[in-house]
C-alpha cells in the first residue's frame, strides 16, 4: 500500500520490521541440534559400555547378576531408542528432499 | 552335552538294577530251602558298581560290573523241632536263614531312591542347558 | 571388520563361560552317577580358578587401547589350557568330603549345588549372548 501523501497514520513501522528488530536484540539460545545428537549417541554408548563391565563382572565373580541383567536391558532399549530416532530423521530428510521448489 | 545324557542313563539303569536286587533280596529274606528240598538257603545278593560304561564304549558313567553274593554267615535260629534242622554237627537243633537283614535292605533301597531322584535331577539340568543353546539359533 | 564384530563387548567372556560350564556339567553329572561306586573320588574343574583366569584377560584387555574390543587372551592354567578358540580341560580329584566305608568321599547336597550354580550359570551365559547378537542383528537390520 504507497501513501506518497503521507496521509495514513502509523505507517512509520511496519509489523513485519518490528519482528526483526526485536530478534535482532535476542540471540538464539539453547544447544544447537547436532550437539544434541551427538550427546544421547555418547549416553547410549556408556549405557553398552556399562552392560559389558557389569557382565564381565560377574564372569569374574565379582558382580551382582541383578545389575548385569539391568545394565544390559537399559542398553538394549536406549539402543533401539537411538535407531528409532535416527530412522524418523532419515524419514523426515527424506521427505524434505521430495519438496519440489 | 548329549554325552552326559548317556551317562546319566547309565546311572539311572545301573541305580535301577541295584533296586532290583534290593527286592530279590527282601522277597526271599526266608527262603530257606533250595531246589532239592535241603536247608540251603538264598545268599545275599549284592550289586558291585563301576565307572565307566560299556554299552557305549565311554569311561564316564556307571554300570554294574557284577552281581557277586555277599560271604558272610548265614543266621542261624535254634528251632530242634523244625523238621530241616540239622541233625549233628555244630549247628544241631539249628536251622539256616539267609543272611538277609530286611532293616538294611530297606535303608540301601532309600539310598538307590535318593541316588535315582538325583540323577533324574541331572538329566532334567540337561535337557534345560540343551534347550536354552538351542534359543540361540532359533 | 567382520571379525572385530564378534569380538565387541562382552562377546568374548561369555563365549568362555560357555565353554567352561559346558564341559564342568559333564564331570558333575559323571560324579552323580557315580554317586554309589565304592572307591571312586569326584572329578571337578575349579569354578574359582577359571574366574581368576578370565578376570586377568578381562584387565588386559582393558589396558589396551580399547577396553570395549579386542579377543580376551587367556593365560593357561593347570586345569584350563588354552588352544586358540578352544579350552582343554584337566580336572583334578577332589579331597573334600568325609569318606564313607566304601572309600567313596561323595557329599550328595554339595555336587547338587554345584549342579544348579553350573546350570544356571550356563544358562544365563547363553541367553547374554544372544541379547549381544540380537543387538548386532538390530543395528544391521536398521529396523527393530
Amino acid at each position: 500500500m504507497t501513501d506518497p501523501l503521507g496521509l495514513i497514520p502509523n505507517q512509520g513501522v511496519s509489523p513485519l520490521q518490528s519482528k526483526q528488530a526485536a530478534q535482532a536484540a535476542r540471540p538464539i539460545q539453547g544447544p544447537q541440534f547436532k550437539e544434541v545428537m551427538l550427546q544421547q549417541i555418547e549416553q547410549v554408548n556408556k549405557l553398552q559400555q556399562e552392560a559389558q563391565f557389569a557382565v564381565e563382572d560377574i564372569a569374574t565373580g565379582r558382580g551382582n547378576e541383578e545389575t548385569a541383567f539391568m545394565a544390559t536391558q537399559k542398553a538394549e532399549i536406549a539402543f533401539q531408542m537411538l535407531l528409532q530416532v535416527r530412522n524418523k530423521l532419515m524419514d523426515a530428510y527424506d521427505e524434505v528432499k521430495q519438496i519440489r521448489v | 552335552m548329549f554325552g552326559t545324557l548317556d551317562t546319566t542313563t547309565s546311572a539311572l539303569v545301573a541305580q535301577r538294577t541295584r533296586s532290583e536286587v534290593i527286592a530279590a533280596n527282601m522277597a526271599n529274606s526266608n527262603a530257606i530251602q533250595d531246589e532239592n528240598g535241603e536247608n540251603n538257603p538264598f545268599r545275599r545278593r549284592l550289586a558291585i558298581f563301576s565307572t565307566g560304561d560299556p554299552a557305549t564304549g565311554s569311561k564316564t558313567g556307571v554300570h554294574v560290573r557284577e552281581i557277586a553274593m555277599d560271604p558272610s554267615e548265614f543266621q542261624y535260629r535254634y528251632m530242634p523241632d523244625h523238621p530241616l534242622a540239622a541233625k549233628d554237627g555244630p549247628h544241631a537243633g539249628y536251622v539256616a536263614f539267609p543272611n538277609i537283614d530286611p532293616m538294611m535292605e530297606q535303608v540301601d533301597m532309600m539310598e538307590a531312591a535318593r541316588a535315582y531322584e538325583a540323577n533324574i535331577m541331572v538329566a532334567e539340568a540337561t535337557k534345560s542347558m540343551i534347550q536354552t543353546s538351542l534359543r540361540l539359533i532359533a | 571388520m567382520i571379525n572385530g564384530m564378534f569380538d565387541s563387548g562382552a562377546m568374548p567372556t561369555l563365549e568362555r563361560m560357555i565353554q567352561f560350564t559346558g564341559r564342568r556339567h559333564q564331570y558333575i553329572a559323571h560324579n552323580i552317577a557315580n554317586i554309589s561306586t565304592p572307591y571312586f573320588k569326584p572329578i571337578d574343574l575349579d569354578p574359582k580358578a577359571f574366574q581368576h583366569q578370565l578376570a586377568g584377560a578381562i584387565e588386559r584387555r582393558r589396558h589396551t587401547g580399547n577396553p570395549q574390543r579386542g579377543d580376551l587372551e587367556l593365560r593357561s592354567t593347570r586345569q584350563v589350557r588354552v588352544r586358540g578358540k578352544s579350552l582343554e580341560f584337566l580336572p583334578a580329584e577332589t579331597n573334600d568330603g568325609i569318606l564313607f566305608h566304601d572309600r567313596n568321599n561323595r557329599s550328595l547336597e554339595h555336587i547338587m549345588q554345584d549342579l544348579v550354580e553350573n546350570t544356571t550359570a550356563h544358562r544365563m551365559s547363553i541367553e547374554l549372548l544372544k541379547s549381544e547378537f540380537d543387538l548386532l542383528e538390530t543395528a544391521i537390520r536398521e529396523r527393530l
